[in-house]
């Protein structure tokens, strides 16, 4: 309970008001502080301490960013409250589709309840549902605060891009999936021809080719197998500017590269590699999806000195014979070392470039521009670097298809061949 | 606006009437708005207590001025003062800015239309005792002593009561 300004200044102006009246001998002063007094003392005699009880719930635990949840509040008084400001505190990422604070008026055992929807505009992980309200008696003399309400953790997963074809790696695992491997062995994919062997199935003989030759003659098939996909999200630092960054679209490149290669039965992992090393083993499976996006909602830019490489990541997160999808603005050192360092060391590395420069402004004086192309022409020379290498690599501007940087990057692997560092 | 709007005619009054203390009635009236404006603009309200309290100033110099004759329109000027008053401290109130639902603001207003007849009321009930009782003697004055220390002292009580610690923003 606190007292409002109010609260002091009548009480004074009625004693002001009266002992002016007494010294001067004027019955007038007496009645213009008179009011005063009276208005405080009814005020006072009157006021109560409301008796509140506010409840929220969110109508679901999980979202996907530009969406809509929808909180439900209700309020019950025990007694009157004659003016109720309600206020469901937001953070940074959601927004309030409707008023909010709210001011209300309740009667004596009146229940009011009403739905408040919130946009999800960016992905992460929100603790909402804590009401704060506060309340005035009728007089405007004291002022009572509380909260209520219930909280609850709000995921908001970031939106999805179109991808129809996936970048597929090199070399597949052991286990049955969806991709065609360049092996043959057992498969539906028609691969070749050649001589029966013993032991071979009757089933696989070509009889046409038998019946032209003269002697028995197989098909031969791509197995169809899985693979390893890790993802590995830079997040040293980023380019950003109020409401979206590098790391955004990181993210949400990582998450429906993740939701895609899942769909088709691939392993996927995560290795979020910056200030603070994050990682999850592949695996495969909708809960593996599950994981990993709620893995991606803690990744953000942590400051940090220290240098760091590769050999902090455990083994384990980058298995032999896995693709690493690189996601990077590549402004920092260390991340440009690291995927450098596992090209050096044979992994199949493809880069997707987060590309900073919608988010850097040229600058207004010659000596920023100039700064700024040369800049621009050492990402040349980095970018360049990347490709001497074999590692393909293609910038991500937000707006782009991801689509179209899969098969760019597609493309730079049909022709490319792989070299050592 | 409202509550300036209300001041000024409150000041107005006793600035405009030829009496004695001319210059001293237009000063306070002049301070008081100052100090109203000033408070309003800042969203302070301790400026707006002092501004109340210049404002009856000013009619305390009316009197001085005005002979010994009771002002018929004292009730009025009470419920003026409480208007400013409430006005001034509904502008400076810490609120947020939030969506309010039309009944509280009517119930708001007619409580304020309340207040100010209620005020009206308790200054013509003070006024009809004064004018009843003219010329009492010490006896009576001391009862008047006694009275306006009680209601004080009782007011006082209530405020400590109520009040374990005063907001000073609002």
């Amino acid at each position: 309970m606190t007292a409002t300004a109010k609260l002091r200044a009548y009480p004074a102006l009625a004693g002001l008001g009266l002992i002016g009246a007494l010294a001067l001998g004027r019955p007038e002063l007496a009645a213009i502080a008179a009011p005063f007094a009276v208005f405080v003392g009814v005020g006072l005699a009157l006021a109560q301490r409301p008796e509140l009880r506010v409840y929220s719930e969110l109508d679901r635990e999980r979202q996907i960013e530009g969406r809509h949840v929808q909180v439900d509040l209700e309020v019950v008084a025990a007694n009157q409250v004659e003016r109720l400001e309600l206020l469901l505190p937001l953070p940074d990422g959601i927004e309030a589709e409707e008023p909010n604070p709210r001011m209300l008026g309740l009667g004596r055992r009146d229940r009011r309840e009403f739905e408040l929807p919130l946009l999800c505009r960016h992905w992460g992980a929100y603790e909402v549902g804590e009401v704060l309200w506060r309340a005035r008696d009728a007089f405007g003399l004291l002022t009572f605060e509380g909260s209520g309400g219930e909280h609850s953790w709000l995921k908001v997963y970031p939106s999805g891009e179109a991808v129809q074809r996936l970048l597929r790696p090199l070399e597949t695992q052991a286990f049955a999936g969806n991709q065609v491997t360049r092996a043959r062995g057992e498969g539906i994919e028609f691969a070749d021809l050649r001589p029966f062997t013993p032991g071979d199935r009757v089933r696989r003989v070509n009889w046409r080719a038998t019946a032209r030759r003269g002697a028995p003659w197989v098909n031969e098939a791509h197995p169809e197998r899985n693979s390893d996909v890790v993802l590995f999200l830079d997040t040293f630092a980023e380019a950003r500017r109020t409401d979206t960054g590098t790391l955004d679209l990181g993210v949400r490149a990582a998450a429906s590269l993740a939701a895609h290669y899942l769909n088709e039965k691939d392993r996927v992992g995560l290795v979020s590699f910056g200030g603070v090393l994050n990682w999850l083993t592949v695996s495969s499976g909708p809960t593996q999806l599950y994981r990993f996006v709620d893995s991606l909602l803690d990744a953000e830019i942590s400051l940090s000195y220290a240098w760091k490489d590769l050999d902090i990541i455990p083994s384990r997160t980058l298995p032999p014979r896995a693709l690493v999808i690189a996601l990077s603005p590549l402004l920092d050192e260390r991340a440009v070392g690291a995927l450098l360092d596992l090209r050096a060391r044979g992994r199949d590395l493809a880069v997707i470039e987060l590309s900073p420069f919608p988010f850097v402004d040229e600058g207004q004086s010659e000596t920023e521009e100039l700064a700024y192309r040369l800049w621009r022409l050492r990402r040349d020379a980095l970018r360049a670097r990347y490709a001497s290498l074999g590692v393909p690599i293609a910038e991500w501007r937000e707006g782009v298809p991801m689509e179209a940087i899969v098969e760019e990057v597609r493309a730079f692997r049909r022709h490319a061949r792989v070299m050592r560092a | 606006m409202a509550a300036v709007a209300a001041a000024g005619g409150l000041a107005a009054y006793p600035a405009v009437q030829d009496i004695r203390l001319h210059w001293a009635a237009v000063g306070l009236g002049a301070l008081a708005l100052a100090l109203l404006v000033g408070g309003l603009a800042a969203g302070q309200a301790q400026p707006v207590g002092w501004g109340v309290a210049a404002l009856g100033a000013e009619y305390a110099v009316h009197f001085s001025g005005n002979g010994r004759a009771l002002d018929e329109l004292t009730p009025m000027y009470a419920a003026g003062l409480i208007l400013t008053g409430e006005l001034a401290y509904w502008s400076v109130e810490r609120r947020v800015a939030a969506w309010g639902e039309p009944s509280v603001l009517v119930r708001r207003l007619i409580f304020l239309a309340a207040s100010c007849a209620g005020a009206a009321a308790v200054a013509a009930f003070v006024i009809v005792l004064a004018s009843a009782s003219r010329g009492g003697g010490v006896a009576l004055q001391a009862v008047g002593v006694g009275a306006a220390v009680g209601t004080l002292a009782l007011v006082a009580a209530l405020v400590r009561r109520f009040a374990p610690e005063v907001d000073s923003q609002a």
